[in-house]
């Protein structure tokens, strides 16, 4: 090789040299203006393409029932929807799609003619639904899970638990109030996502969502059961407006059953009138009447100026009051203070508001928290109305006397009588006893309030009295009467005021019981409503009696034993057992139409003290168990307890002795 | 041997001479390529194999056989390629031909550029680049003289470049057209063909280009969306633009190893065509640079080589087999980042493909050879002791 040649050679590779690094050059310039220079504009366009935003659903919490029965609760359906992008047969999918869903396929066809990658088809379908569109196989049509809301009990205590939307919303009652508790945090998360629309990972945002929390109710399912069953009995039977019924623990203002008429189903909500789910007991106000009067009564004994034989002449039923004319249901003469609260005299009330005062009477009206909301745990309470002192005519008190002329939630009327039967407090209402989150852990514990001391315990065991009376025989609430139990209540008549010429109707009326059993040791006060019932609308005929009925059967589940008038002075078993027993106790009669048929459901030991062996014998026949009888006279002791639950295989035995030993 | 000669090295007791210089870049690169071929093709191996290492282990079972192919290379005279000139070239041509024509060939994407044995495949159109060099080298190095004749130094080699042309590019396989005429071309510039014959060959293959490019539909595409990428981000400019998002994902320090996107069913043949964007998502500028630093390296040694060769078959083999590695990591990269219209090439030492591993090893492997033969050509070794 010449030595030319090999420079040639040279100087051709070095131009070829040159050619190949100008390209080396090019190409690290132009990843430096992508890496560099351009950066953000194509991470930006990748971010967006490959990552993408979901939310996750959480779990509603349930609701349970001071029991643990459960109310309220989230089960898990399918949700459909489509990504139009994707559908590759759009006429195949819009018909068939139609043809399962039952819809139009032109009103599909215009949500679907979009570029948009999401869109719903239909929420929360049935599984069969599910698995027909599952079968069609169309590209683009996703499933995904979305939690339900469910309440396996149907309307009981609808009208309390509410009821929650599409989106896992609380809409009424329960649902809504405590709603950011039982929602929990909805999770939004940012997902990787592949080329062929795959989600990959979670990147950020796992910490913030978390599933809603349990509520666990003061409510009891099954005295919620017994009262709707009865309270929806009577009103179709008196064909009345509405009505409602609360049952509470006085000593704690704990919400035992709260029950409204008219009722819905929460699981189809959507088909009811808006009306239905108003909670009348927190959200309507109405002109209580009579059942008033145990404020009154209570001011009038707190202040000392009333004891229980003065006597008040009640002007033969037809009182010239301030130019107007107060009548009475029934004409009396004299009648002694206990009478007045025993026949409901309201010639007798307004005497009485007379000589009280409007002054000291309107502060008891409002420490008993009428015209102040009680702040109970429920959406739209209303306060009521009490107009301020200032501006009451001397009609005014005597009308408030016997509950015309104010209005009052049902809640804050039973809130005020378990202050007198809970010896003077009055106690805040409360629905919700626990909340449990979704960890498990109780987060909060709800606890009686006192709001305040209204009366004195002594005053408190006064009115108490009075309103026993009532329900003895006699009495305007003698229907109320239990039978073994020491009842105190007071009914009420109240004239509606018609909307249309703002005078008080004759003909529609609210016929109202509050009461508490047993009455020196209440287990629970239970208020009874009824809005323009037809026919006799005396609260005395209509609402008394619903409150035994509801009452008894509350008596019987929670196995509270009845007690013989003459025991209820003896505080020792042991004393009574010797004791010179003299009056007879016969009055003590078991009702013919109680069921003391023991198969398939639990019950309780009945209470066979004074009893002869005759009578036990009866009770055993009817119960189907054998007793076993121990001497002889009137039963004096008994195994077991009065009040224990029956187990199969159980000894029974009952103690007798000769009643004048 | 000496000891000063820190190029060389003594194995089991036997002579054998390695250039550190071209060795280690290559096997740098090799083992990066491994490691990035795992990272691009995981996600789909898993998805089309049930395995997330397939081609893992198949580029793993490559490199050894390509490290084999490499000393192998090393050791064999490169001179007795001379003699092997026409049996490569009837071989490559038979390839070819049995692809396109006989059933034997396994297309993929509307392509027919393999053959199948078993699980792997072959591709004829690697080795014919293999044939043409030699065939060239051989050929100009025989007809030194009477070179600059059109009929003796030009048309007998482009006659064999059109046989080989006209055979790929019925596959279809426009890329390796391209790589081969160029790589042609440059072979024979330098080999000292009269640069009015090359000049004229461009001036008519450039319309003849044109021609073809806007004949097939597809190619047009390839065109018009390397125009404009985004605007045809959609269909023609998928790739492209997904190749560029993941160079900007990457940045200047990438997103890490394993943890870049487009490489899940954006891009196309991550661990192939497109396994240079899944570096730049991955190792970022840098990691572009320590590439294409180490690819300068080996381009530099080969010219080295070919540059100091006494022996011009030699000096133009290595300038074949040089440039045609330095072609498909200008004409890879440089689709890569959008600089070139899409062209179904991978990147020698890194892209997954048996055929492009073991050819560029064997490559390098000869490349080495020259380099010895030099040195006993030029100063022959004497023992000092």
């Amino acid at each position: 090789m010449g030595i030319k040649r090999i420079k040639w050679l040279r100087f051709r590779i070095i131009l070829i040299c040159i050619v190949f690094f100008s390209s080396f050059l090019a190409i690290f310039v132009k990843g430096y203006q992508l890496q560099v220079l351009k950066r953000d504009e194509l991470y930006k366009r990748a971010y967006m393409q490959q990552r993408r935003n979901i939310t996750q659903q959480p779990r509603r919490g349930n609701i349970y029932d001071r029991r643990g029965e459960i109310l309220a609760t989230s089960v898990d359906v399918k949700s459909i929807y489509a990504q139009p992008n994707r559908i590759n047969n759009l006429n195949y999918a819009l018909v068939n799609l139609a043809r399962v869903l039952d819809t139009d396929p032109h009103k599909l066809e215009k949500s679907m003619v979009s570029n948009k990658s999401f869109v719903w088809l239909k929420r929360k379908v049935f599984p069969d639904q599910v698995e027909k569109i599952r079968k069609l196989e169309i590209k683009g049509i996703e499933f995904v899970l979305e939690p339900r809301r469910f309440y396996p009990n149907r309307e009981l205590a609808g009208h309390l638990l509410g009821f929650s939307g599409l989106d896992s919303r609380g809409l009424e009652g329960i649902e809504l109030f405590y709603d950011d508790y039982l929602k929990g945090k909805i999770g939004r998360f940012v997902v990787g996502r592949d080329g062929v629309g795959r989600n990959l990972f979670t990147e950020k945002g796992k910490d913030s969502f978390f599933d809603g929390g349990d509520l666990v109710l003061t409510l009891d399912k099954g005295i919620q059961y017994i009262v709707e069953k009865r309270l929806k009995k009577l009103v179709q039977k008196t064909r009345a407006k509405g009505g409602t019924v609360i049952v509470m623990e006085p000593q704690t203002g704990a919400i035992l059953a709260i029950a409204n008429q008219p009722d819905f189903n929460p699981n189809t909500f959507w088909s009811y009138r808006p009306s239905n789910f108003r909670n009348r007991a927190v959200t309507d106000t109405f002109e209580p009447g009579s059942t008033f009067k145990p404020i009154l009564f209570a001011a009038a004994m707190e202040e000392g100026i009333v004891k229980e034989n003065d006597l008040f002449f009640c002007e033969n039923g037809q009182y010239e009051y301030h130019n107007k004319v107060i009548h009475d249901v029934k004409k009396y003469g004299w009648l002694s203070f206990k009478d007045v609260a025993k026949f409901s005299s309201n010639i007798g009330a307004t005497k009485i508001g007379e000589k009280l005062g409007k002054d000291s009477y309107y502060i008891y009206i409002k420490n008993f928290g009428f015209g102040n909301k009680t702040g109970i745990d429920l959406p739209g309470e209303r306060s009521g109305q009490v107009r301020s002192v200032r501006s009451w005519s001397n009609v005014a008190l005597g009308t408030a006397s016997f509950g015309q002329g104010i209005t009052v939630t049902a809640l804050q009327l039973v809130c005020a009588v378990s202050a007198v039967a809970n010896g003077g407090n009055l106690m805040k209402p409360y629905l919700v006893k626990e909340m449990v989150d979704h960890k498990g852990q109780i987060t909060g514990r709800m606890y009686p309030e006192v709001v305040r001391r209204v009366i004195s315990e002594k005053t408190a065991s006064r009115v108490v009295s009075l309103m026993e009376e009532v329900v003895k025989k006699g009495g305007t609430g003698s229907k109320a009467a239990i039978s073994g139990y020491r009842v105190a209540g007071k009914t009420g008549t109240a004239q509606k005021v018609d909307t249309a010429t703002r005078k008080y109707s004759k003909d529609k009326y609210v016929s109202s019981f509050v009461g508490f059993v047993p009455a020196d040791e209440p287990r629970f006060s239970i208020l009874v409503v009824i809005d323009e019932p037809k026919g006799v609308p005396y609260g005395g005929t209509v609402a008394a009696p619903l409150f035994k009925e509801i009452a008894s059967e509350i008596l019987y589940y929670l196995g509270i034993p009845p007690k013989v008038e003459i025991v209820k002075k003896e505080s020792d078993h042991k004393l009574y057992a010797g004791s010179k027993v003299g009056r007879p106790l016969t009055d003590f009669v078991f009702e013919e139409d109680q069921d003391w048929n023991l198969e398939g459901r639990e019950t309780l030991f009945p209470n066979f003290s004074g009893m002869t062996i005759r009578q036990v014998l009866k009770v055993a026949e009817r119960m189907k168990i054998v007793i076993e009888i121990v001497g002889s006279g009137r039963a004096v002791d008994q195994k077991p307890k009065p009040g224990t639950i029956f187990e199969a295989g159980r000894k029974f035995q009952v103690k007798f002795q000769p009643s004048s030993a | 041997m000496t000891k000063n000669d820190q190029n060389s090295r003594k194995v089991g007791g036997q002579s054998f001479y390695y250039d550190a210089r071209l060795l280690f870049p290559v096997l740098f690169l090799v083992g990066i390529g491994i490691v990035m071929v795992y990272s691009a093709s995981s996600a789909l191996a898993f998805k089309k194999f049930g395995t997330e290492y397939y081609f893992l282990k198949k580029q793993l079972l490559f490199a050894l056989l390509g490290i084999v192919a490499l000393i192998i290379c090393s050791r064999f005279p490169y001179r007795f390629f001379r003699s092997l000139t026409y049996p490569l070239l009837i071989l490559a041509l038979i390839f070819l031909a049995v692809i396109l024509i006989t059933g034997l060939g396994y297309s993929a994407g509307g392509a027919k550029r393999w053959f199948r044995l078993g699980s792997f495949s072959f591709q004829p159109s690697e080795f014919a680049r293999f044939a043409l060099i030699i065939y060239l080298a051989y050929s100009m190095n025989k007809k030194k003289d009477v070179l600059k004749d059109f009929y003796v130094g030009f048309l007998p080699h482009i006659m064999i470049l059109c046989m080989f042309t006209v055979l790929i590019i019925f596959q279809p396989d426009f890329g390796s057209v391209v790589i081969l005429g160029v790589l042609a071309w440059i072979m024979l510039f330098v080999g000292g063909v009269r640069l009015s014959y090359l000049l004229t060959s461009l001036a008519l293959i450039i319309p003849a280009g044109y021609f073809f490019m806007v004949s097939a539909d597809y190619r047009l595409k390839r065109i018009t969306s390397f125009l404009d990428p985004w605007q045809h981000s959609a269909n023609d400019g998928y790739q492209i633009v997904h190749s560029l998002m993941a160079f900007g994902t990457g940045g200047i320090w990438g997103t890490g190893i394993g943890k870049g996107y487009q490489k899940l069913f954006y891009l196309p043949e991550p661990h192939t065509d497109f396994i240079f964007s899944v570096i730049g998502e991955e190792l970022g500028l840098w990691g572009v640079l320590i590439i294409l630093g180490l690819y300068i390296l080996i381009f530099w040694r080969g010219i080295f080589i070919a540059g100091n060769c006494k022996d011009s078959f030699g000096s133009f083999v290595a300038i074949g087999l040089t440039t045609a590695i330095g072609l498909q990591v200008c004409v890879n990269m440089g689709v890569a980042l959008g600089l070139l219209p899409t062209k179904g090439l991978t990147l020698p030492f890194l892209s997954y493909g048996g055929t492009s591993l073991l050819l560029n090893m064997a490559s390098i492997g000869i490349l080495m050879n020259i380099g010895t033969a030099k040195k006993v050509l030029k100063k022959p070794k004497v023992s000092k002791t």
